[in-house]
């Protein structure tokens, strides 16, 4: 089978000052459809860079990025937001939902977006899969953190994309509301095959995925492949 | 969904919604009542004097169009030498002055009898004709607006004159006195500013033009039949450019305003632009809600702004009844468009800013 995404000594640089500082020094990564996938890694090792990378929000200083065939280190900004619109889904710590629409309008945003309109079916599907039916009206605001988090979680996967990748998705969520919301990424990936990457601190939460990455100074350290 | 979109963003801030959709609305109403007002103001001249309805008007060489920007540099023995051209059946010299006691006006200094020929004479609401060097003639619109009343003193031009009647508007000024006086007054002895000529039949006036064209080389002469359609700011030079410098300044408004209002909403929803990249917004996406906001903004707008034009109109010509002001349709719509664009170049430069963002940084924004 074809890894969904992979990386081919993926290197990230950032500017800071005068100095060329390496968030990514050569990341190896194959992702496979259906996986759920954690990376785990001290604060600075480069989880959150290696997401924005591999979801097209920044791109690769160097090496390759395939994601379903795709090179994102060949496309262009353009090229990039394509790829964003019709295959990934971004879950974020901060739920990132936003604060003029309510629930239903955030997850609808996304489907317009996406350019095929709104889809009622899906859009049922989705809400009543994350325990939303009766709380859409409501605005970010109006909303439990867990429950903005099932929302952001509904954006993310309203438009079937290829991969979620969620960026420490309970790291603002108390202990019984990260339990919830991993149990959905979890469903999610089990009853409909949701290609997952999870970036979290918390290894109670890796544990929910089915492989853990670990990443240490730029560089996956264990778990690259599911090989 | 934008215009979903667009409606809770502005309700969001309502404060900062209503400032700007204020701003956009003076800018309107700026436009439509300066431009209302002087095309008012000229219309009303231009069909005062059509009023008069004589068929030539007469003036020194070069004068404006515009009677009152004109001085009285005319002998007053011209008119001897009009009347006795073939078809013209009479000529009435009229001194102008300006007024600017209680308010501008024009004040007309005539010979009742020559006017009278010309014009077929006043058609009087109340009170009898000039008789006294310290009579005045004032219009229907003037006695209504000054609430001024026969035999009641009128002081203008630094003198009380005696309200001897009150007559009919359309003729030419608002105010009538005799020529002798006015002459006085101004030191214009023996001087005219205007000769009103008319012909034996209206379809002589061409040949009369003519004739007078050899008497008086390099005068003004024309036919008041288009009168009108001459008095407009376009052939006031000073006029045109003053209309523009408003618009202009109008339109300044606008454009900061805009250009202030959405650089901060960018700035403030910075977090937002880094999700609707996130979901895969292109540029021109962010770009098409940020302007679509604009527009919306500038639509309230245009709408409070007509109302706003029309209320100013109402409370100006109840404080001064004998001013015109045209809020013309045609108007209406260049002062929308003026907005509009004025807005959408105002919004153009945040909505670039907002569309270039790194959406990485965007997201990262506190």
């Amino acid at each position: 089978m074809e890894p969904i995404l992979k990386t081919e000594n993926l290197w990230k640089i950032y500017r800071a000052g005068r100095l060329d500082v390496a968030a990514l020094r050569g990341v190896n990564v194959d992702v496979y459809p259906g996986e759920f996938v954690s990376v785990m890694g001290p604060s600075g090792c480069g989880k959150s860079t290696l997401l924005h990378v591999i979801g097209g929000l920044s791109q690769a200083s160097r090496g390759r990025v395939l994601l379903d065939g795709n090179d994102l280190a060949a496309l262009g900004d353009a090229g990039r937001t394509l790829l964003r619109r019709h295959k990934v889904g971004f879950v974020f710590q901060r739920f990132n939902l936003l604060p003029t629409l309510n629930a239903k309008g955030n997850i609808a945003l996304a489907q317009h977006i996406h350019g095929d309109g709104f889809d009622p079916h899906r859009f049922d599907v989705v809400t009543r899969m994350l325990g939303l039916t009766d709380r859409l009206d409501h605005r970010p605001s109006e909303l439990s953190g867990g429950e903005q988090q099932r929302v952001a979680i509904a954006r993310a996967i309203i438009n079937e994309p290829k991969i979620v990748l969620a960026d420490e998705p309970t790291g603002n969520l108390d202990t019984k509301n990260s339990e919830n919301v991993l149990g959905l990424l979890r469903q999610l990936n089990k009853d409909l095959g949701q290609t997952i990457v999870m970036i979290t601190h918390n290894p109670e939460a890796a544990a929910y995925g089915n492989r853990v990455l670990h990443m240490r100074d730029g560089l996956v350290v264990d778990g690259a492949s599911a090989n | 969904m934008i215009r979903h979109m667009i409606l809770r963003n502005v309700m969001y801030r309502p404060v900062r919604t209503c400032i700007t959709i204020i701003a956009v609305a003076i800018e309107v109403t700026l436009v439509l009542i300066v431009v209302g007002l002087t095309s008012g103001m000229l219309s009303d001249t231009a069909k005062r004097i059509e009023g008069i309805g004589a068929d030539i008007m007469v003036q020194p060489p070069s004068a404006s169009i515009f009677m009152a920007f004109s001085g009285a540099p005319m002998p007053i023995e011209i008119g001897q030498k009009l009347a006795q051209i073939k078809n013209v059946r009479a000529v009435a010299p009229v001194l102008l002055q300006f007024n600017s006691t209680n308010g501008l006006d024009i004040i007309y200094g005539i010979d009742p009898e020559s006017f009278r020929e010309v014009s077929g004479g006043f058609v009087f609401h109340d009170g009898r004709d000039l008789q006294n060097a310290n009579d005045i003639l004032v219009d229907d619109w003037y006695a209504k607006g000054r609430k001024v009343k026969v035999g009641e003193t009128l002081h203008v031009l630094g003198h009380d004159f005696n309200v001897a009647g009150i007559v009919e508007h359309g003729k030419g000024a608002r105010l009538f006195v005799l020529m002798s006086t006015l002459q006085e007054l101004s030191g214009a002895r023996d001087k005219a500013s205007v000769f009103f000529i008319r012909c034996d039949h209206p379809e002589q006036t061409a040949k009369v033009i003519g004739a007078i064209s050899q008497l008086l080389p390099h005068y003004e002469v024309r036919p008041l039949r288009d009168y009108l359609s001459l008095m407009t700011s376009s052939n006031l030079p000073g006029l045109q450019t003053f209309i523009h410098s408003m618009i202009m300044l109008a339109a300044g408004i606008g454009f900061l305003v805009i250009l202030l209002s959405m650089y901060t909403t960018i700035i403030e929803r910075t977090r937002e632009i880094g999700v609707l990249k996130s979901l895969g917004a292109s540029r021109g996406y962010i770009v098409r809600v940020i302007l679509s906001e604009t527009i919306a903004l500038c639509l309230a707008g245009i709408l409070l702004g007509v109302a706003m034009s029309y209320t100013v109109r109402w409370l100006f010509l109840t404080a001064f009844p004998t001013l015109t002001i045209v809020v013309a349709p045609s108007w209406l719509l260049r002062a929308a468009a003026i907005a509009i664009i004025g807005g959408l170049v105002g919004a153009s430069y945040p909505a670039w800013i907002a569309s270039r963002k790194d959406p990485v940084e965007a997201l990262a924004y506190e």
